[in-house]
């Protein structure tokens, strides 16, 4: 049995949203930085199922991924070091208090 | 495209790219491994030299090379188009380093080695950007550049206020790059590959084939993602925060070089992937798209500029001013004509040369007073005439006041506005640049008007001097003469008005 193109797109475009949700609601920034991770691998996942299902199937999805897994990587590792020297100065991860700036 | 073997490229068209790659490496290098005798002025002043140097060869291959040049199946493609914004990103990040040699003598950046490659990186990725026509190297060269970014405005580690802005920028940008990449695979799902030509072929098939939803909604997400790098709404938010967080050079770096290379990424991506996708009678970019972003343009007209009016403090007043001027350069875009390229080009030229300026007298002002707020401007004149009546021009160049080259670029634009009949756009520019008038005014008021804490002379770093006072004179000489840039550009960059030779032949 196959499963549809509909179901991974479903399953990214849910995913997609979780992480959107998450990344905009939770207090915590670490789980903010996860759920960034989350919208990553939605798009990951489309990219997977298009290089086979797509309109046009072709490998260049594939390496598409691989790409955005290194740069996904490097990003997560750039916003936890920002996050660390943050924690040095103010003893917290909850974005609610990083609001040094007014508005 | 046939594979060619990689050795039978010419790559000496490169050259800018690496060298900027080269010196990027080789400073970083040098950092690890001359001790703490080496001044680290000197990596500064030698990644002064390389953005020099690559610049020169940006110029050799404008003469040189006639057409595209591309690398790879377009994965690199060294054409006008690419070019004009690289003399754009070269300029910027040369004078964000001068105005950086001044900014880091005083010790709140600790790692002076890592700022200055950084910033190379950072400028290596808006180059990719500029010259590339492969949604994979496109995506790769946003990242490069993001990332260099988000740490250079972490760079003040002791401050609990450059920590906050750069953790918000990770996050926004986090979220804006998600997005883009999520529309990216929507293209990639329909066209089922990342050359954005043969994207351009292919999703017009997909929409003639009864895709047209998933099509409008790629260009959606893209849109919106990329609006994130030129701080247009509605992924404006981040702005005010990090420019206020950021070291004052990084902040400039981050208002015109980072904005250009987000305006020529979404440029090229959008106009070229979404460019024959029509339902018969209409092309779609011209008609629902082109609204799309219209309606992006004003609302960050509107958002910048009356937002803008209730700041105090003088570098989130320049980051909505950002905003608004986004807001502008998204105008002649709406829909795009043939005299696009050179609107946009020339617009960002004067906006290169007065943020400069502007954010070089921010600099010295508040490092001077100890604040940002506008007040700190109280008195200026009677303090240092020079640099009052340099920021004046700025400010007025800014606002798109006669005899600056902001007055010209703003012109021309409007005027394709106009041409376009877009007359609801062109309103909204009048009107929102008359509302900008009072927020400029207001520095300006504070400068002559208002009595300041001291009277003594400012001490102004001799390099910081010759840099406004230069930039001031250009800005007033290019008001004059505005057709010595616009010539150029349409001489050297646009002769067959294809955009800086960024259409390809079979297109109209």
């Amino acid at each position: 049995m196959t499963v549809s193109i509909t179901s991974y797109l479903m399953v990214a475009l849910i995913l997609f949203c979780v992480g959107l949700y998450g990344a905009l609601t939770k207090r915590n920034a670490v789980v903010v930085l996860l759920s960034i991770e989350l919208m990553l691998n939605a798009a990951n996942i489309n990219l997977i199922a298009f290089s086979k299902y797509g309109l046009y199937p072709a490998v260049a999805g594939q390496i598409f991924t691989l790409f955005s897994m290194t740069v996904a990587a490097a990003e997560v590792a750039v916003g936890l070091a920002i996050l660390i020297a943050l924690y040095r100065n103010k003893e917290t991860v909850n974005v609610d208090e990083m609001n040094q700036m007014k508005r | 495209m046939d594979v060619k073997d990689i050795f039978s490229y010419d790559w000496s068209y490169l050259l800018p790219e690496f060298i900027i790659l080269g010196f990027a490496t080789i400073l970083s290098l040098l950092d690890l491994f001359a001790g703490k005798r080496l001044g680290r002025q000197v990596i500064g002043w030698l990644s002064l030299a390389g953005v020099v140097l690559a610049m020169v060869f940006v110029f050799v291959n404008v003469n040189v090379l006639d057409k595209p040049y591309s690398y790879m199946a377009d994965m690199i493609r060294v054409d006008d188009y690419g070019n004009a914004f690289k003399l754009l990103f070269l300029g910027g990040t040369a004078f964000a380093i001068l105005i950086s040699l001044s900014y880091l003598k005083k010790g709140e950046v600790t790692h002076k080695g890592e700022y200055y490659y950084l910033m190379l990186t950072g400028l290596l990725g808006a180059m990719v950007m500029a010259s590339s026509a492969d949604l994979i190297t496109l995506f790769v060269g946003l990242e490069l550049l993001s990332l260099s970014s988000y740490t250079l405005v972490g760079l003040r580690k002791r401050s609990l206020q450059s920590n906050e802005s750069a953790f918000k920028y990770v996050v926004s940008g986090g979220i804006a790059t998600a997005i883009t990449l999520f529309g990216m695979s929507y293209v990639y799902g329909l066209a089922g590959t990342t050359n954005i030509y043969e994207i351009s072929f292919r999703l017009a098939e997909a929409g003639m084939a009864g895709y047209q939803f998933l099509v409008y909604m790629a260009f959606a997400f893209l849109a919106v993602g990329l609006a994130f790098k030129i701080s247009a709404a509605p992924n404006h938010m981040w702005a005010p925060d990090v420019y206020q967080g950021a070291p004052t050079p990084v902040t400039a770096f981050l208002a015109v070089v980072s904005k250009a290379a987000g305006f020529s990424l979404l440029f090229r991506v959008l106009l070229i992937s979404f460019f024959n996708v029509n339902d018969g009678a209409n092309r779609f970019f011209f008609q629902e798209g082109s609204l799309y972003l219209g309606v992006m343009a004003a609302a960050s007209m509107i958002i910048g500029n009356t937002m803008a009016l209730r700041q105090t403090n003088v570098k989130r007043m320049m980051a909505y001013s950002g905003i608004a001027q986004a807001g502008y350069l998204l105008v002649p875009f709406v829909p795009p004509t043939t005299l696009f390229f050179g609107e946009v080009i020339f617009y960002l030229f004067g906006y290169l040369l007065v943020s400069f300026g502007a954010f070089a007298v921010i600099m010295v002002v508040t490092r001077e007073q100890g604040t940002e707020e506008i007040k700190g401007f109280a008195g200026l004149y009677h303090r240092s005439p020079i640099m009052a009546i340099a920021m004046s021009i700025f400010l007025l160049s800014l606002a798109g006041i006669p005899v600056t080259a902001g007055f010209f670029g703003k012109f021309y634009l409007f005027m394709g506005a106009l041409a376009q009949e877009n007359y609801w756009l062109a309103a909204i520019m009048i009107v929102t640049s008359v509302i900008s008038y009072y927020y400029y005014f207001g520095i300006i008021r504070q400068m002559y008007m208002r009595p300041g804490t001291s009277e003594a002379p400012l001490a102004v770093p001799k390099g910081i001097w010759t840099l406004v006072f230069v930039l001031a004179l250009l800005t007033v000489f290019f008001g004059a003469f505005p057709g010595l840039v616009t010539d150029y550009v349409q001489l050297h960059f646009n002769p067959s008005f294809d955009f800086g030779n960024m259409l390809p032949v079979d297109f109209q």
